[in-house]
């Protein structure tokens, strides 16, 4: 990267534009204040959660790794999960392994894949992978030394390419994985692709109006009647709109959102975030089967993830960093309702986070990876409170960065 | 008796912490707020990016062995911020404006290109211009914006090939590779 005269003339320009001001605005107080406002922030998801049992009367272990004591009162006929109330604390050092990840893992570092307990090389490497046919469909970087461009690779059994377009966009994969989506543009336009995983099925293309590639396509999620729940980019605003692609070919606009989160196949609940406040967010669940009516608000949480059944819908703290999330809210998906919350250990003291691309990996079982310290962890929390370490070994990672990423996760952010 | 003993150390610990962490803020808080203003490109958004950031490094200072490291941390999370989803869904909203971002000094000497080209750096997306920023007024090197922004170096050098390509096409006639002598190197 030999400096060129434009090169030069950046450089002086960030320079003049930058060494003139002199601000030093803030004094030692003012950070320990913001500082404060963190922690509380961090704190405040599990500790409302405490506060609310602490309200009926139910005792909670307050410090304890695990679940908490269960509720004396007896299960309704409705199995009511998840069963236990209160703040599980999810400490990865001392959890207890269990079984293996059904879920496949990509670790970004090492170029593998495990899945099912067994650890592949991957010839390339992979954003993304889903199982479709006999082997694979991925999503690889254009230029592999360039994580800005993305296409899709439908791959064999031994990850030799059979089909590749770029660029595309990054895939959606149904909650049992029999249904997966990605969008491609040709040069015009962006056009939605939808699959049946045995290939069973004819491909399904909806073609969008005419637009450039930066005003970005990327398919969210399923909804009911093999709908698919497709975020547009505004290329000029940057705001993302929620499309609904009907199996026929309709296209349906749910307007006003500034980011699409996730879809329910199963309600057809979307959930969107409508604003920022600086240092929080706003989102909203709404049914898309209604055009998108608003069904409840929450400026508590970034909603993400809805659980294969429906039921359940998750909160991540509503101010959301590549650092991820210290708290995690279990959340009836029909009326917001905290129905269990975990805490990462540390979390109300130092910087420790959950990915939010977390993985289902049935109605009640839920895994993530989470960075604590200078080390991330895979871990499976169930609804009724377990917590176990599972995926192998915790890997070394930078601050801010990852090498453990699941290879098809419920939720996408990219 | 020992209780107080316990809590003297702990203050004593706590006034520690305080003195050194007040002690970098001061030698590095002008410089990092540049750095801030530059990713940010206005001084309120600016503002709120040093005060995380800084706020963050508190809550971690005594967790941080290497004061070597410091800027280097800092300057990770207000690219990190920055580049958050959240906080971009932000800023566009908030500034879907025909207006220009605010500029920096006016330029006398080179007729306004300086100023021209800053307004065009704001309007790169959040990695190319954190990896602008990084190169070309922190000057760093690829492997140390790589290690900022938890990407490889060839990505860094794919983004600020991507950044100066678009600034080609958007800065003045001035700046055209065939009008500056780019092409007779």
């Amino acid at each position: 990267m030999s400096p060129t005269p434009l090169e030069d003339q950046v450089h002086d320009a960030l320079h003049r534009t930058a060494d003139p001001v002199q601000r030093a605005p803030f004094t030692v107080t003012d950070v320990r204040t913001r500082a404060r406002r963190i922690q509380r922030r961090r704190a405040a998801v599990a500790g409302a959660a405490v506060a609310a049992v602490l309200a009926v009367a139910i005792p909670v272990g307050a410090g304890m790794v695990g679940p908490s004591p269960r509720s004396d009162v007896p299960p309704a006929t409705e199995p009511p999960a998840p069963r236990i109330t209160g703040t599980v604390r999810i400490d990865p050092r001392t959890a207890p392994v269990g079984g293996e990840l059904a879920v496949p893992l990509i670790n970004v570092d090492d170029q593998t894949l495990t899945i099912g307990g067994e650890t592949i090389d991957l010839p390339r490497r992979y954003d993304q992978l889903t199982p479709y046919a006999d082997g694979w469909v991925g999503i690889t970087f254009v230029d592999p030394q360039d994580e800005g461009a993305t296409g899709v690779e439908v791959l064999g059994p031994d990850f030799e390419v059979r089909d590749a377009v770029a660029p595309s966009s990054h895939l959606a994969v149904s909650a049992d994985g029999s249904r997966l989506a990605w969008a491609e543009h040709d040069g015009r336009r962006w056009t939605v692709v939808a699959r049946d995983r045995d290939g069973a099925r004819e491909e399904r293309r909806t073609p969008l109006p005419p637009g450039p590639q930066d005003a970005r396509v990327r398919p969210v999620g399923f909804l009911p009647g093999d709908a698919v729940l497709v975020g547009t980019t505004d290329p000029v605003t940057g705001r993302e709109s929620a499309l609904v692609v009907g199996p026929d070919g309709t296209t349906s606009p749910l307007p006003d959102s500034l980011v699409v989160g996730s879809s329910s196949e199963v309600t057809g609940l979307v959930s969107v975030q409508t604003r920022f406040t600086g240092d929080g967010s706003c989102w909203q669940v709404r049914d898309a089967g209604a055009g998108g009516a608003e069904v409840w608000r929450t400026c508590d949480y970034s909603l993400l993830g809805f659980s294969p059944d429906g039921r359940y819908v998750l909160g991540f703290i509503d101010y959301l960093t590549p650092d991820g999330s210290p708290t995690l809210a279990v959340l009836d998906a029909a009326t917001g309702e905290r129905s269990l919350d975990f805490e990462l250990v540390g979390a109300r003291t130092g910087v420790v986070g959950i990915n939010q691309e977390v993985a289902w990996e049935d109605d009640d079982t839920l895994v993530a990876t989470l960075v604590t310290g200078d080390r991330q962890y895979v871990v499976r929390l169930g609804l009724d409170g377990t917590v176990e370490r599972v995926g192998g070994d915790a890997v070394d990672v930078q601050p801010g960065d990852r090498a453990l990423m699941f290879a098809a996760p419920s939720v996408l952010q990219r | 008796m020992d209780a107080t003993l316990v809590d003297m150390g702990a203050h004593d610990r706590q006034s520690d912490k305080d003195a050194d962490f007040s002690a970098y803020m001061s030698a590095r808080q002008t410089a990092l707020y540049r750095t801030a203003y530059l990713l940010a490109g206005d001084h309120a958004g600016a503002e709120d990016l040093l005060q995380v950031a800084f706020a963050k490094l508190y809550l971690a200072w005594d967790r941080i062995r290497d004061r070597e490291a410091l800027d280097g941390y800092v300057r990770r999370i207000m690219v990190n911020e920055n580049n958050s989803l959240w906080r971009r869904a932000w800023k566009r909203r908030e500034h879907s404006t025909d207006t220009m971002p605010e500029t920096g000094a006016v330029d006398t000497y080179d007729e306004g290109t300086g100023g021209a080209l800053w307004s065009f750096v704001q309007t790169l997306p959040p990695k190319q211009r954190s990896v602008v920023v990084l190169r070309y007024y922190e000057q760093l090197s690829e492997a140390e914006i790589a290690d900022v922004l938890g990407i490889s170096v060839g990505t860094v050098k794919s983004q600020a090939s991507r950044a100066l390509a678009a600034l080609r096409a958007r800065a003045p006639h001035s700046l055209n590779p065939h009008e500056s002598g780019d092409d007779a190197r």
